[in-house]
C-alpha cells in the first residue's frame, strides 16, 4: 500500500505486528504514516517491528514519526524496533538523532522478533 | 316506265268505257253482252294493275299489256261485229305504241292489230270486210306514223340507234380495255353473286382466268371459308340499298388459286343497269401495303420501346448521379453542395434549395444553389418552415413529391429564390425510416413544367438521399463525439506535468481531411515517487470506437501507473483489458515508460509501437529498436518485460505515431531516416523541436494520417542550478530528485549525495512550514573548488526550532553539513549548506 512516496505494509507474527515502510519518509506521507502503523497494533500485540531496511529517504518528520510510535507503544508497555541495517541512508539518520536511546535498532528484522519475543 | 304504264291505264279505262257504253245505247241485237263486259272488266283489270304498279312495272310487261290490249279489241270486234267505231279504237294502240316505243316495235304492235284484226273478219264474214280491215289497220297505221314523224323519230330514231348501239359497244369495249388494263383486279358480280366480269388484272392477281372465273359464284371461288358469311351480308345489303348508285369500301381477306391467301381492299359498288343490280368491284392486293404498315408499326413500337429504355436510362442515371452525391462525399456539408449542383444539372433547373427537418418537424435551408445567391454573401437567416407551410411545407406533410407553378413570393421555401421570377416548382420529401428529414426543391424561372419523368428521378432518389445524408448526419454526431473524445484525452499542450531536471513537450496534428478521428493518443503521468510516466499510443480502427478504447486504455492505465506497478505489470493489464474488451479483434500499440528524476535512465515497455527515436548528448540520434513486443490485444498472455534505458542529461528521446514516419509512397524506413535527421537538426528545446517536427514532415496540405509527438528531453545540468517549488510537502521529493542528479554531477558519492538531500530537505521542509499556505521557495546551487554550496530561501518567517521533533530538523542539518547558516530577514529566511565532496559531513 502506498501513501504518497510511502510504501506501507503490516505483517503479523503471532503477537508482533510487523511494519514494512518502504519509498520516502518526509513531511509529505510520515504523519499519516504513523497513523496507520500505530492503528494497526492493537492492544493485545506484544510489541512493533518497524521494517525501514528497504526504506529509500528519511528525515526528520519520519524520525518524529517514530518518536512518536515510541511513545504510544510505551504508554501500553508494548515493545519497538526499528530495523535499520547498517550503510543505509536511514541507519545514519537514526544515528545522528541518537534514536537508539528511545528505542532499540536492529540490524534485520528476524533480530528484532527475536528481541521482542 | 311510269308515264307509259300510266297511259297505257287510262287507254283500257277508256276502252273498257266504251264497251259497256255500247250495252247502254240501242244496239242490234246479235250483240253478245255478256262478252262485252266481261272484255270490259279484263281491260278495266289491266287498267287497274297498270295504275296500280306504275313504277314497278317492265318493259315487257308493257308491251304485254299493250298486245292484250289489242286482243281484246279485236274480241270485242267478233262480238259486237258490225260495229264501225271498235276498229277506231287501234288507233289507240297505235298511238301509244308510235308515241313511247321506238318504230320498229311499233309496227310490231300494228302487224298484231292487223292479223288479229284479220281473223276477226274472217270469223265474222261481213261485207265489205277487205275495206273495213284496211281501214281498221291502215288508220291507226297512217296516225301512228303521223305521231312518230311529228315526234322527229321515225327517221331519226334508225340512225339514233344504230350510232348509240356503236357507241355502246364502243364505250363497252373502250371499257374494257380499261378494265382490263387497270392495275386492280374489276370484278362484276350479278345480284345472286354470280361472276359476271373478271379483268386481266383480276386474273394475275387470284390465278383464275376470265373463262374460268365468269359464270361461277364469287364467293365460292375466292372468299375463303369464314368470310363466305360476310360476303353474302354485305352483298344482298348492298343491292337493297334504295338509291341507284352506292358504294362502299372494306378489307378482307381472298385465297388465289394456288390456296394462298392475301389481304386485300374492296371498292365496290351497286349499279343498276336497266333495272338489274349489279355489284362490281376493284380489289386491291394490299399483303405489301401490310406489310410495309407493319413494318412501319414495328418500327415505331421501336422506337418508342427505345425512347422508353433512353428515357428509364436518362432517369436512372440522374438518378444515379444525384445518389453519388451523397454516397461520394464524406461529409454532411459536401454531400448536399454537390447534391444541389447535381439537381440543377439533371433537372436543368435553375435553382435548387434542400432543407432538413429539427427534431420539431421544423425545415430550415441546409444548402441551396441558387444564381447570385452568394453574392451578397452574409444573409439573414430565414425563421423555420413549419409541417404545411409554403410549398415545402406542404410536400413535407404529404409527403409526397409536388409540382408548383407560379408560386407566390411566400410559398418560396429559400427567401434566395424570392429574388428570381420563379416559374414552377418541383419538390420531394426526404424520407428515412419512415420520417420526413427533409425537402429537396428546385426552380425554374424560365417558364416550364417540370415532368413526371423529372418527379420520378427524384422520388428515386430521395430515399436513398434522404438515408446517406441521414447517415451522414448520424456520422457527424458521431464523428463529434469522437473527436471531442480524442481531444478532452490529449493533455493540453501547457498543461503536460514536468518533473524536475525533465522538459515533456507533446503535439497532436489531426489529420487534414475530415476524416475519421484516428486512435493515436499519448499521456503524461505523474508518478507517485515525483517522476513522469510517458504514454504513447495507438488504437487500431477510427472514429467513435477507437477514441472510446483510447478512454478506456488510458483511465486503467492512469490507475495502474498511479498504484506505482512497473511499466510491464502496468502493460499486462492494458492488454488484458484489449484482449476481452476489445470488439472486433481491437488491436492497440503502446509505449509506456517511466523516468524518473534525477535518474539518467527510462524504464520502459514497448508493445509493438514505432521505436522511439533517442538523441544523445552529443547529438547523434538513433532508435531504439529490439526491445519491442507485441501490440496489446494480440494475445491472452504475452509477456512483457520492463526494459531500463540509459538516458544522460543533454539527451532526448522522441516518441511518436506512424502518421510522422509514414507517407504514401514511401518506405517506412525512409520515414524513420527522415525523422532522425530532422531531430538531428533541430533546437534542443523540446517546443521547438516538435515545432519544428511538424514543420518538416508534415506535408504542407496537412497530414494524411493523425501525427502524434511525446518528447522528453533530460536536461543537461551543469555547475550552477536554480529551481523554485512550490511550498507544499509534494515539492521536497521533487527538490531531492533535482538535487540528486546535480550532486551525481558534481561527483558526489552516493552517501554524500543522500546526507546532503537529507539536510537540503530539512531546510526545505522549515521553508514550507514557515511559509503561508501558497507560497515558493528557491533552491540554488553551485559547485566551486571541490565544495558545494546550497542555498534554500523562502520568503517565510524564521520560526526558532523548539524542543523535540522540531528541532531535529536543525541538528540533522548541522550534523550532515559542513557548515548550516540561517539568515531570517524580513522578507524570509535563507539557509545556506555547505560541504566539501571529499568529507564525511560534519561532526
Amino acid at each position: 500500500m502506498k501513501d504518497g512516496l510511502v510504501g506501507l505494509e503490516i505483517e503479523e507474527r503471532g503477537d508482533i505486528v510487523l511494519a514494512h515502510v518502504t519509498g520516502e519518509l518526509d513531511i509529505a506521507g510520515a504523519p499519516h504514516a504513523g497513523e496507520r502503523i500505530a492503528e494497526a497494533v492493537p492492544t493485545s500485540a506484544r510489541g512493533l517491528v518497524v521494517n525501514m531496511s528497504e526504506l529509500d529517504f528519511i528525515d526528520s518528520s519520519g524520525v518524529a514519526m517514530l518518536f512518536g510510535l515510541v511513545r504510544r507503544l510505551s504508554s501500553r508497555r508494548q515493545e519497538l524496533r526499528v530495523v535499520a541495517p547498517k550503510g543505509r541512508p536511514v541507519a545514519r539518520v537514526l544515528e545522528i538523532v541518537e534514536f537508539q536511546r528511545a528505542a532499540p535498532v536492529c540490524l534485520d528484522v528476524d533480530a528484532a522478533v527475536a528481541e521482542i519475543d | 316506265m311510269r308515264v307509259q304504264a300510266r297511259s297505257l291505264a287510262y287507254l283500257f279505262i277508256a276502252g273498257a268505257a266504251l264497251g259497256l257504253l255500247t250495252l247502254v245505247f240501242p244496239h242490234a241485237d246479235d250483240v253478245e253482252d255478256v262478252a262485252l263486259i266481261v272484255l270490259a272488266g279484263a281491260a278495266a283489270v289491266i287498267a287497274v294493275a297498270m295504275w296500280v304498279w306504275a313504277d314497278r312495272v317492265r318493259q315487257w310487261q308493257l308491251h304485254a299489256a299493250l298486245a292484250s290490249g289489242t286482243i281484246i279489241l279485236s274480241l270485242a270486234n267478233y262480238y259486237v261485229d258490225t260495229t264501225v267505231i271498235y276498229p277506231l279504237m287501234y288507233t289507240w294502240t297505235a298511238l301509244f305504241a308510235f308515241y313511247f316505243f321506238r318504230v320498229e316495235v311499233a309496227l310490231a304492235h300494228i302487224a298484231l292489230i292487223a292479223v288479229s284484226y284479220a281473223l276477226v273478219l274472217i270469223l265474222v264474214d261481213p261485207p265489205s270486210a277487205v275495206v273495213r280491215w284496211l281501214l281498221a289497220v291502215g288508220t291507226p297505221l297512217i296516225a301512228g306514223l303521223l305521231i312518230s314523224r311529228l315526234l322527229g323519230r321515225l327517221r331519226l330514231g334508225v340512225h339514233d340507234a344504230e350510232r348509240r348501239t356503236r357507241a355502246l359497244q364502243e364505250s363497252e369495249a373502250r371499257t374494257r380495255l380499261v378494265l382490263d388494263g387497270a392495275p386492280d383486279a374489276f370484278v362484276s358480280l350479278d345480284r345472286d353473286g354470280v361472276i359476271k366480269a373478271w379483268n386481266s388484272a383480276a386474273e394475275r392477281l387470284f390465278g383464275w382466268s376470265a373463262s374460268e372465273a365468269i359464270g361461277v359464284p364469287f364467293r365460292s371461288l375466292v372468299t375463303p371459308e369464314e368470310f363466305r358469311e360476310r360476303h353474302d351480308q354485305r352483298r344482298i345489303a348492298l343491292i337493297d340499298v334504295p338509291q341507284v348508285v352506292a358504294m362502299q369500301r372494306f378489307e378482307t381477306e381472298f385465297v388465289r388459286r394456288d390456296g394462298t391467301r392475301f389481304p386485300a381492299e374492296a371498292t365496290v359498288s351497286k349499279i343498276e343497269i336497266k333495272g338489274e343490280p349489279f355489284i362490281s368491284g376493284f380489289l386491291r392486293d394490299v399483303s405489301e401495303r401490310e406489310r410495309r404498315q407493319q413494318e412501319r408499326e414495328t418500327l415505331l413500337r421501336e422506337q418508342a420501346a427505345r425512347a422508353e429504355a433512353e428515357r428509364v436510362a436518362e432517369l436512372v442515371s440522374g438518378m444515379q448521379l444525384l445518389v453519388d452525391a451523397a454516397l461520394q462525399n464524406p461529409t454532411l456539408d459536401k454531400i448536399l453542395e454537390d447534391l444541389m449542383t447535381r439537381v440543377r444539372g439533371v433537372l436543368q433547373a435553375d435553382a435548387a434549395t434542400i432543407l432538413l427537418a429539427d427534431e420539431d418537424e421544423r425545415l430550415s435551408v441546409a444548402a441551396s444553389s441558387v444564381p447570385g445567391a452568394s453574392e451578397d454573401g452574409a444573409q439573414e437567416e430565414p425563421e423555420p418552415i413549419a409541417l404545411g407551410e409554403g410549398f415545402a411545407g406542404r410536400v413535407a406533410q404529404a409527403r409526397e413529391a409536388m409540382l408548383a407553378a407560379d408560386p407566390k413570393p411566400e410559398d418560396l421555401p429559400d427567401p434566395a429564390l424570392a429574388r428570381l421570377d420563379v416559374d414552377s416548382l418541383i419538390g420531394v420529401p426526404l424520407l428515412a425510416e419512415n420520417k420526413v428529414t427533409g425537402v429537396l426543391v428546385a426552380a425554374s424561372i424560365a417558364p416550364r413544367r417540370f415532368s413526371s419523368e423529372d418527379l420520378a428521378v427524384l422520388r428515386l432518389a430521395a430515399d436513398r438521399v434522404a438515408l446517406a445524408i441521414q447517415h451522414a448526419r448520424l456520422y457527424e454526431r458521431e464523428h463529434r463525439i469522437a473527436v471531442t473524445l480524442q481531444r478532452s484525452m490529449l493533455l493540453d499542450e501547457d498543461d503536460i506535468p514536468q518533473a524536475p531536471g525533465l522538459v515533456v513537450a507533446a503535439r497532436y496534428e489531426p489529420a487534414a481531411t475530415e476524416a475519421d478521428v484516428g486512435g493515436d493518443w499519448y499521456d503524461v503521468i505523474p508518478t507517485p515517487t515525483g517522476g513522469l510516466g510517458l504514454v504513447m499510443g495507438d488504437v487500431a480502427g477510427k472514429g467513435l470506437a477507437a477514441a472510446s478504447m483510447v478512454s478506456r486504455l488510458r483511465s486503467a492505465l492512469r490507475a495502474y501507473a498511479l498504484e506505482g506497478h512497473e511499466p510491464a505489470r502496468v502493460i499486462e493489464q492494458l492488454n488484458r483489458l484489449v484482449w476481452t474488451e476489445g470488439r472486433d479483434s481491437q488491436m492497440a500499440t503502446l509505449i509506456y515508460m517511466v523516468v524518473e528524476p534525477g535518474e539518467s535512465r527510462i524504464d520502459w515497455v514497448n508493445a509493438g509501437h514505432p521505436a522511439p527515436l533517442l538523441v544523445n548528448g552529443n547529438g547523434s540520434p538513433h532508435y531504439l529498436e529490439g526491445a519491442t513486443s507485441v501490440p496489446l490485444g494480440v494475445l491472452p498472455f504475452p509477456s512483457y518485460e520492463t526494459v531500463t534505458s540509459t538516458m544522460e542529461p543533454g539527451s532526448s528521446l522522441v516518441l511518436f505515431t506512424d502518421g510522422l514516419i509514414e507517407r504514401p509512397g514511401e518506405l517506412i524506413d525512409e520515414g524513420m531516416a527522415k525523422l532522425a535527421a530532422r531531430v538531428q537538426e533541430a533546437p534542443d528545446d523540446p517546443e521547438a523541436l516538435c515545432d519544428h517536427l511538424l514543420r518538416t514532415l508534415v506535408p504542407s496540405g496537412g497530414a494524411t494520417d493523425d501525427v502524434a509527438i511525446l518528447m522528453l528531453r533530460n536536461l543537461p545540468v551543469t555547475d550552477r542550478f536554480r529551481a523554485e517549488f512550490e511550498t507544499e510537502p509534494e515539492a521536497l521529493s521533487q527538490m531531492r530528485s533535482l538535487l540528486r542528479r546535480w550532486l551525481g554531477h558534481a561527483g558526489a558519492d552516493r552517501r554524500t549525495i543522500s546526507e546532503v538531500t537529507t539536510a537540503a530537505g530539512e531546510a526545505a521542509t522549515n521553508a514550507i512550514e514557515h511559509s503561508g499556505v501558497a507560497g515558493e521557495f528557491e533552491v540554488s546551487g553551485r559547485i566551486a573548488a571541490g565544495r558545494i554550496e546550497l542555498v534554500i530561501r523562502d520568503r517565510g518567517h524564521w520560526r526558532q526550532p523548539r524542543e523535540g521533533d522540531q528541532g531535529r530538523g536543525l541538528s540533522l542539518m548541522r550534523a550532515l553539513m559542513d557548515t548550516v547558516e540561517l539568515t531570517p530577514s524580513p522578507e524570509g529566511t535563507t539557509v545556506r549548506l555547505r560541504r566539501r565532496l571529499d568529507s564525511d559531513g560534519g561532526t
